[in-house]
């Protein structure tokens, strides 16, 4: 395998976003030193600034369909990487408002909060857009690097430092796995780049190596069984690290998954079909009946979030096209229902200092606009129409049906029914039970702001998703030719599928 | 004709957002006063253009008509697709009208949180509204679900009984529950007419509208499996016995208004004759459906006349017996020939004046004692003789006496289940004598003989605003009982089409709206 490094300027093109980020990120670590007396929110605002810069640059790129390979295949940009791109941009940009306020409460190092969020918002740009697996490999690390400071940076509360140190641990597990994976199927296949792997035959290594891999983006993606971390860590790391990592990684390592599944495993669909039905359906169940139980909203929402993914599976289980496009809109919804209830739950921990479901009573009486913004994110989540969630569920089972996953199907659907119980559970403290202390909440002003993008972007892909659509349909073109084609014609067996 | 009139302004739109546009502008009232008089101009003037609808409907006609259509998810070949045909347009006038009466009746009974009672009232109405107008079975989906929302408020804020938390609850995970079922059989369908399409070398790829899934042939076995999956959402809703077990708690529990339209709009069945039977054809006829179907119809008919005569409490025994009476319209659906389709359809917005109306009266008795249990009653006729009357009024209707509206339906059920099966008939008519039992032997227990012990002697009779809803509830009571033609000739064209559709005799009957609008 030889590796020339000769970049010509149009390449480097391709890494603009990237390398504009990396120096906008120096920037601002600078100017933190340099002017240690500016008011931290400076230093948000500008971070702001930069992400928006690239998020601009991306939209360019998506709108011009520039696309290109770089470094041997290792790094790719294609209009799904461009997605991806976009989407942990958009996060990242939403978690800094949201932060903005919460970030008083840390003892010391406010302004390098900044700069390590958005060093994982780098490093998880590189994981969409990474093509093989010792780029997969380099850029997990460098995104997890950067989370597993912010998860403990509550110096002195204990919940926060025990979060970060089980999710260090089974983190640096996890990459273990993963690099344990990458030799075995580097050993039997020779190969890295993942559409170089298709016609590799399907060993008794390569198959460990592959289940290793999939445990270890599963730990990311937070699936059941590789889920143990999430209560715990999102429970005790600051609010909007929580928020950060329940959509941004989740997001980037689906990215992986995606080129993993389809582009190196394709033809082994039959295979590993039983697997993702598998760990789809557990993820669901237990997720959702856990959550049941949960006291505490940032646990519910962790438990809620394992059922999320479990639903998203549903779509990769499906492995086609339009599983991939339903993947990538349902994240979309996810992401905008997802870091609004996480904007309330910090809006109102800010006024109360708490984060029980119990602080949620009479949330109706004291701000209307916080209690119903959550409850229309809460029943997007448990895909309500017209909210975005309901049509990224309806997505999602189209596909699964289509390819006739009777059983997934069955097992999501009644997960619906689970999870609108332990919502209205929140929805019950919010309307129905008087306040304990009725004074209103005051919410500051970027906090409103990325509550009301929550609740635009819930709407809007719920009334009228037909640009997402297309803007999905568009990403995932290139799978076109690696997804099997649908066996149309004759009707789905009852038989096929879990 | 259909051209005329389709072309100018999108009347069902307006009659669907009306309520909710309203609800919104509630929102920024203050004033109880101000909140009560603006919801009832919202809902007359909702009653307003659906009575214009009905005015302008041409009867005896299956063409769907007023249709607006719109693209509005393409990549999964959803649209926004709205019309009206002899099935569904009583349906819209009934919503409206009894919305109207909702909102007088709530006018001082409701005392506490009175802005988001109307907001949660209209909203109801949008979405109900909804069901009734869609003719894309997403959109007809997003409604069926959005209206558990407000439903779910109604019940848990403004219900009086202790177990309303409970109540509301079941209601909403039940419901759930059926629908989840309902949106996979949906979503068979769309994977069928995929297929079908893409071996048509068709340009749309996906569709959910039922006009266009109307065309397409289902094979059999898939029939059989969409027709249960459907059954399940529209049994819950309905509730076909058994999934009926969340309705004596949510109409027991919930406020009257809630109740009125929980039990007065037969959803559930109304999803049978619009999607279920029209769409499977082959699977309604066949002979496991059917008969598992009607035992299912008989044995609500019995079960639930059983146990309401036995219920001590006037809303409990209520529920039992819309349970009873679904189980009539479920028998008549199913003998699956123009009376029983026609005489079905009539009982569902028979329903809604009568059983409705009996929730009315309920309200009047409970705004009076505070209950509606039994032993609070008794000799009430000397106390208050015109509650007892429109009582007696409605209540015949209820039971079906000749002159009430009840009577027609049920008799066409009956003519209905005779010519399919005699014994259906046969048993079905037991139903009938329960039905005048446990009414007539409660009112008796109830209204007449000697003064009961807790009737104070202070009680008014029936107040202004009570006597609006009791006589309008009574002049639609008996006008359809006098002279249902005018009723029977807006469905008489959609029966006819749906029956052909099932014999087979002109398949492409059902069609004909389609194809006059291309």
């Amino acid at each position: 395998m030889s590796f020339s490094l000769n970049l010509s300027l149009s390449d480097l093109l391709l890494l603009l976003p990237e390398i504009f980020l990396t120096c906008w990120l120096c920037v601002v670590i600078t100017i933190d030193f340099v002017s240690p007396r500016l008011p931290k929110e400076r230093l948000a605002y500008l971070s702001v600034g930069g992400l928006l810069a690239t998020l601009g640059c991306l939209a360019w790129f998506d709108m011009n369909q520039v696309s290109g390979t770089l470094f041997g295949n290792m790094f790719v940009l294609d209009r799904m990487a461009i997605f991806f791109k976009i989407f942990i941009l958009g996060s990242t940009i939403l978690v800094i408002l949201a932060s903005i306020e919460y970030v008083d409460r840390f003892t010391l190092f406010r302004g390098e909060y900044y700069a390590l969020v958005v060093m994982s918002a780098l490093g998880m740009m590189f994981m969409a857009s990474a093509n093989d697996l010792l780029s997969v490999f380099v850029s997990l690390e460098f995104s997890t690097l950067g989370f597993y400071i912010l998860v403990s940076y509550l110096r002195d509360d204990l919940a926060s430092n025990e979060a970060g140190l089980k999710f260090f641990i089974l983190g640096v597990f996890a990459a273990g796995l993963f690099a344990y994976g990458i030799s075995l199927v580097y050993g039997e296949t020779g190969k890295l780049v993942f559409s170089d792997m298709t016609s590799a035959p399907a060993t008794p290594g390569l198959i460990i190596g592959f289940l290793l891999i999939f445990a270890a983006l599963g730990f990311k993606i937070g699936a059941v069984p590789f889920h143990s971390w999430i209560p715990d860590t999102y429970h005790g790391a600051p609010t909007p690290v929580t928020a950060f990592l329940s959509i941004a990684p989740k997001g980037a390592a689906l990215a992986i998954l995606l080129r993993i599944f389809i582009v190196a495993l394709g033809t082994f669909k039959p295979t590993w079909i039983y697997l993702l039905v598998a760990v789809s359906i557990v993820s669901m169940t237990y997720g959702n009946i856990v959550a049941i139980a949960q006291r505490n909203i940032k646990r519910l929402l962790a438990y809620s979030g394992i059922a999320q993914i479990g639903n998203v599976l549903i779509g990769l289980a499906a492995g086609t096209k339009m599983g991939n496009d339903a993947i990538l809109f349902y994240l979309l919804a996810y992401l905008f229902a997802n870091i609004g209830a996480f904007a309330v739950v910090i809006a109102v921990s800010q006024a109360i200092g708490r984060d029980e479901i119990e602080d949620y009573r009479g949330l109706g009486r004291r701000s209307p606009f916080l209690a119903f913004s959550m409850l229309l994110f809460l029943l997007s989540l448990a895909g309500v129409p017209p909210l975005a969630g309901f049509v990224g569920k309806l997505y999602i089972f189209i596909a699964a049906i289509k390819e006739g996953l009777y059983t997934l199907i069955t097992v999501g659907l009644i997960n619906i029914v689970i999870s609108m119980y332990y919502y209205l559970i929140v929805v019950k403290q919010m309307y129905i039970n008087e306040p304990i202390d009725p004074s209103p909440i005051s919410i500051s002003g970027p906090m409103k702001a990325v509550i009301y993008v929550g609740l635009a972007g819930t709407l809007a892909i719920g009334i009228y998703p037909q640009p997402f659509t297309d803007w999905v349909v568009a990403a995932t073109l290139m799978f076109a030719n690696f997804v099997t084609p649908a066996a149309a014609v004759t009707p789905p067996s009852l038989l096929i599928g879990g | 004709m259909l051209e005329e009139l389709t072309a100018g302004f999108p009347i069902l739109s307006c009659i669907l957002f009306l309520p909710v546009v309203g609800a919104i502008v509630l929102w920024f009232m203050d004033d109880e006063d101000t909140v009560r008089s603006s919801t009832l101009t919202v809902a007359l003037v909702e009653l307003a253009l659906s009575v214009f609808v009905l005015l302008r409907f041409i009867p005896e006609s299956a063409a769907m008509q007023f249709a607006e259509r719109v693209q509005w998810i393409p990549a999964l070949g959803i649209s926004y697709h709205l019309a009206v045909d002899g099935i569904s347009v009583l349906f819209v006038g009934l919503t409206a009208f009894l919305t109207v009466l909702v909102v007088v009746y709530s006018w001082d009974t409701i005392r506490h949180q009175v802005k988001l009672y109307m907001m949660c009232l209209l909203a109801l109405e949008t979405t109900t509204m909804g069901v009734f107008l869609s003719l894309d079975l997403i959109l007809f989906f997003v409604f069926w679900e959005l209206m558990l929302i407000p439903s779910y408020f109604l019940i848990k804020l403004w219900g009086g009984g202790a177990e309303r938390h409970y109540a509301a609850l079941k209601f909403v995970i039940y419901t759930l529950l059926g629908s989840v079922f309902m949106l996979v059989g949906i979503a068979l369908l769309d994977i069928n007419y995929h297929q079908w399409a893409s071996l048509h070398h068709s340009d749309h790829a996906y569709s959910f509208d039922l006009l266009e899934l109307l065309t397409v042939p289902i094979p059999i076995s898939q029939q059989i499996l969409i027709f249960w999956l459907m059954f399940l959402g529209f049994a819950f809703k309905a509730p076909v016995f058994p999934f009926h077990t969340w309705l004596p708690d949510a109409l027991l529990e919930g406020p009257i208004g809630m109740a009125v339209v929980l039990a007065g709009l037969k959803l559930g069945t109304f999803g049978f004759i619009r999607f279920s039977i029209p769409l499977l054809p082959d699977a309604s006829k066949s002979d496991m459906v059917v008969m598992v179907v009607v035992a299912l119809g008989l044995c609500a008919i019995l079960y639930g006349a059983w146990m309401a005569l036995v219920q001590a409490d006037f809303r409990r025994l209520l529920a039992y017996s819309s349970v009873s009476h679904l189980g009539f319209v479920v028998v008549g659906l199913f003998a699956l020939n123009y009376q029983g389709l026609q005489g079905s359809l009539l009982t569902m917005i028979n329903l809604g004046f009568s059983t409705a109306g009996l929730f009315f009266i309920a309200g009047f008795l409970y705004s009076r004692q505070q209950t509606t249990q039994l032993a609070a009653f008794g000799g009430m006729a000397k106390q208050v003789p015109l509650l007892a009357t429109f009582f007696l009024i409605i209540g015949l209707a209820s039971i079906g006496l000749p002159g009430t509206n009840g009577f027609v339906g049920e008799f066409l059920i009956l003519l209905g289940a005779f010519e399919a099966k005699w014994w259906v008939g046969s048993v079905a008519v037991l139903g009938v004598i329960f039905g005048a039992a446990y009414f007539l032997w409660y009112y008796e227990r109830s209204m007449l003989g000697p003064l009961g012990s807790s009737v104070k002697s202070t009680m008014n009779d029936l107040q202004l605003r009570e006597m609006v809803i009791a006589v309008s509830l009574s002049i639609m009571i008996l006008w359809i009982g006098l002279y249902p033609s005018p009723f029977l000739k807006i469905m008489n064209g959609s029966v006819q089409a749906l029956v052909d559709r099932l014999h087979h005799e002109k398949t492409a009957a059902l069609d004909n709206g389609m194809t006059e609008r291309r």
